[in-house]
């Protein structure tokens, strides 16, 4: 008896979905590889930016989540649906970079991710969102050998060491006329990476290194390794790093025997926050710095920052304009591949990927951006300055 | 039968060989190391020893005053003040906001003695701010917790530890901050001395550091050796309940003992501050392990050691990565392996007595 009610509950059951499936015609069968987003009425599309909040690198984190932000508060909705915000913290570590990683992946309403803000902590996710589907944009995760993991998933806007390392060698040795070096770093993903990679570059170029030194980043007297560097006679330090270790090299290499020399950093080091914590150590040294055009868009994009947070664009990071732009680019593929079904809205997560990666001359904050094959996005060229009077001007011969 | 009652006897026997051996490896190692560097590579010139030597000794100075605050309390309450680093930061940001206040009204470099003062005030408002916290700290984390067993107070000081430096970043922010110095102190200016080949710098921050921190030993051991106060604190040091009964208040004295530790590690937070120039919320974390560390070295509990152990950690990180030929970035790995190296050879720490055994 029971077999045959079920019967009957069954039948109608189809009758009722085929009758019911007639005037909802554009029901949306998911047909994606990596599946699809579903919300409901009510539910949040939720991006996350991944970055450090706390901890020694709080201010390229705080910054960019602000970039981010604004992004968001740009383009709060996608087909009527809410764009969440999440924003998780890293502290820049690699460990919480995929925990981070594991807690977005297991969220089924996050979409697409901003970040995750440094290299290290980005080589461990890629593998996490990889497995769960979630495309990323980062805006300043800019070791090389992100994009040679040949990752799907992993896209971003960051101008990427390689060409940093050799534009920043051949200024040195070429500009410059500087023919011996000695490299610094602080023993991370993207400072030790990218300083051997200019000492390649340099070496390639005829130039002679005539030693590395790693330092302990987060700590305030670096005199020793310095009197040690001092000993190999450079005519130049090339640092790479963050900003903060960078401003207390800079400040004690006086004090260390290397007065003579100079002190060239990367992108890490570059902003306000390293001329103000290396006062007078500051003046002379170099840094790179991967400039933004101006635009109206721009001057807009600083007045706002000003006007919503209180600190001036760029004191914290140089950095906000590229993770608006990461945010936007992310939040535009979602609205062009969102589909509405009945009252809920789908995404398809590998479209969504598509999406990004087949991003084209999309004119952003940081210059018209188009994303190569392997996820490769970034704008901008590179420009070198140094510290003249307090304040970051070009350096000479650009 | 005969046989297992031997088998410990040749064990002991067995450990008995090991530590010289242990010993002698070690050394003839650090020496050929030495020799190596020195005379055959001569990778450094006699104005680089100069220069790890003054940073060490700099460096050390501060460890042995952060030191001091360590063994102080451990002496007393046989407990690690874990948050005493960050009693460290605090009094640097205290020292911070100072000078910061006095070149806002222009005081700071009106004059000579203005500059003098600012100085001295800078000590006095960071020692008096760290005092505060470390008494404050003692109330409300660890008094309560007298009676519980050895590892619940200290759990209650890791605790401590973190909430100290995320309050900092919550209310200072999470930038580094620069110290002003007064000109007549600016950092990285001071005295050049020809060595060798080249010109060596002693700066007059680090050498107004070291001045200091001896003054703040001397001054430290006189307190407990010479005055009442001191007397009662090595007699809660050596037994709290026959103190207590002889009169002592231990709560005060424990008290006492806080508020000094945190004195010193105030002025240590200004020193940092006025040598190194840089602080942010998480300062105090290493070099407060680092003194730790010394303490331990020199033997915990014990005063004299505290400072030895300061100064000998300061010069072996500075110069020990040199003599080794290793990368700088390991002199972390090297400071604690000189930690147990020494607790192998002197479990007590280079000064520890038998007090110390007794107390552990």
């Amino acid at each position: 008896m029971r077999n045959r009610y079920l019967l009957v509950a069954i039948v109608l059951a189809l009758v009722f979905a085929l009758v019911g499936c007639q005037p909802a015609a554009e029901e949306y069968e998911c047909t994606d590889e990596w599946g699809c987003a579903t919300f409901e009425p009510g539910q949040t599309v939720k991006v996350a930016y991944v970055g450090p909040m706390t901890g020694d690198y709080s201010a390229f984190g705080i910054d960019m989540s602000r970039g981010a932000e604004m992004a968001v508060a740009a383009h709060p909705t996608v087909h009527g649906f809410d764009i969440e915000l999440v924003v998780e913290d890293t502290q820049g570590t690699p460990e919480q970079g995929a925990s981070v990683a594991n807690k977005l992946a297991a969220d089924p309403r996050v979409v697409a991710i901003s970040g995750h803000s440094f290299s290290g902590s980005t080589e461990v996710a890629i593998p996490i969102y990889e497995e769960a589907g979630i495309v990323m944009m980062s805006a300043s995760a800019t070791n090389p050998s992100l994009t040679d993991l040949g990752s799907y998933v992993f896209n971003r806007v960051a101008f990427h060491d390689r060409m940093q390392g050799e534009y920043a060698a051949n200024y040195i040795y070429n500009q410059l006329g500087i023919r011996s070096i000695a490299l610094m770093h602080d023993g991370g993903a993207y400072g030790q990476g990218l300083a051997e990679m200019a000492g390649q570059f340099f070496e390639d170029l005829g130039g002679t290194v005539v030693g590395t030194e790693a330092v302990t980043p987060g700590e305030t007297d670096y005199s020793a390794p310095l009197a040690a560097v001092a000993a190999l006679g450079p005519e130049l330090i090339y640092y790479g790093g963050y900003d903060s270790d960078a401003a207390v090299l800079a400040s004690q290499m006086a004090g260390a025997g290397l007065e003579d020399a100079l002190f060239f950093g990367c992108d890490g080091t570059y902003g306000i926050n390293y001329i103000n914590l290396a006062g007078g150590g500051a003046e002379g040294t170099f840094s790179t710095f991967v400039p933004i055009p101006e635009s109206g868009a721009f001057t807009q994009f600083r007045a706002d920052y000003q006007a919503t947070y209180g600190d001036e664009q760029g004191e914290l990071s140089t950095f906000s304009p590229h993770s608006y732009d990461a945010t936007t680019i992310l939040i535009n593929a979602i609205e062009s591949v969102a589909v509405q079904s009945g009252d809920n809205l789908i995404v398809p997560r590998k479209a969504l990927a598509d999406a990004v990666r087949a991003t084209s001359n999309y004119q952003g904050l940081t210059g018209t951006i188009t994303c190569s094959d392997v996820g490769e996005c970034a704008a901008a060229s590179i420009q070198f300055m140094i510290v003249e009077n307090g304040a970051w001007v070009p350096g000479p011969g650009q | 039968m005969e046989a297992e009652a031997s088998r410990p006897k040749q064990s002991f026997n067995v450990g008995r060989w090991i530590r010289p051996l242990i010993g002698v490896v070690v050394l003839a190692f650090i020496l050929w190391r030495f020799w190596n560097v020195l005379f055959v590579q001569q990778v450094y010139g006699p104005d680089t020893w100069m220069r790890f030597a003054i940073s060490g000794i700099i460096l050390g100075g501060v460890y042995a005053v952060i030191a001091l605050g360590y063994t102080l309390v451990y002496g007393i309450l046989f407990m690690i003040n874990f948050a005493h680093g960050d009693v460290m930061m605090l009094g640097a940001f205290a020292g911070f906001f100072t000078l910061e206040a006095l070149r806002g009204t222009g005081l700071l470099n009106q004059s000579i003695f203005w500059s003098i003062l600012s100085v001295i005030i800078a000590f006095l408002v960071g020692m008096v701010a760290a005092t505060v916290i470390a008494v404050v700290l003692e109330r409300v984390a660890y008094r309560p917790l007298r009676g519980a067993p050895r590892l619940v107070p200290l759990i209650s000081a890791i605790g401590a530890s973190l909430f100290l430096e995320n309050a900092a970043q919550l209310v200072f922010g999470a930038q580094r901050q620069t110290y002003s110095n007064p000109t007549i102190i600016e950092r990285n200016v001071g005295w050049t001395f020809h060595i060798g080949e080249g010109d060596v710098l002693l700066t007059y921050t680090g050498v107004l550091t070291f001045v200091l921190s001896v003054l703040l030993m001397i001054g430290l051991a006189l307190l407990v050796q010479r005055t009442k106060m001191g007397k009662a604190m090595r007699a809660v040091a050596e037994d709290k309940q026959t103190a207590a009964l002889m009169g002592i208040d231990v709560d005060q004295v424990i008290s006492t003992t806080f508020a000094i530790s945190g004195a010193l590690a105030g002025a240590a937070g200004v020193m940092w501050g006025l040598h190194m120039g840089i602080i942010y919320h998480f300062v105090g974390f290493l070099p407060g392990l680092k003194a730790f560390t010394a303490a331990v070295l020199g033997g915990i509990g014990n005063i004299p050691g505290a400072m030895m152990g300061g100064l000998t950690l300061g010069i072996f990180e500075a110069l020990g990565p040199a003599v080794l030929g290793m990368p700088f970035q390991l002199k972390d790995v090297l400071a604690f392996s000189i930690l147990v190296l020494v607790l192998i050879f002197r479990p007590t720490g280079l000064l520890g007595e038998v007090l110390s055994e007794k107390k552990a």
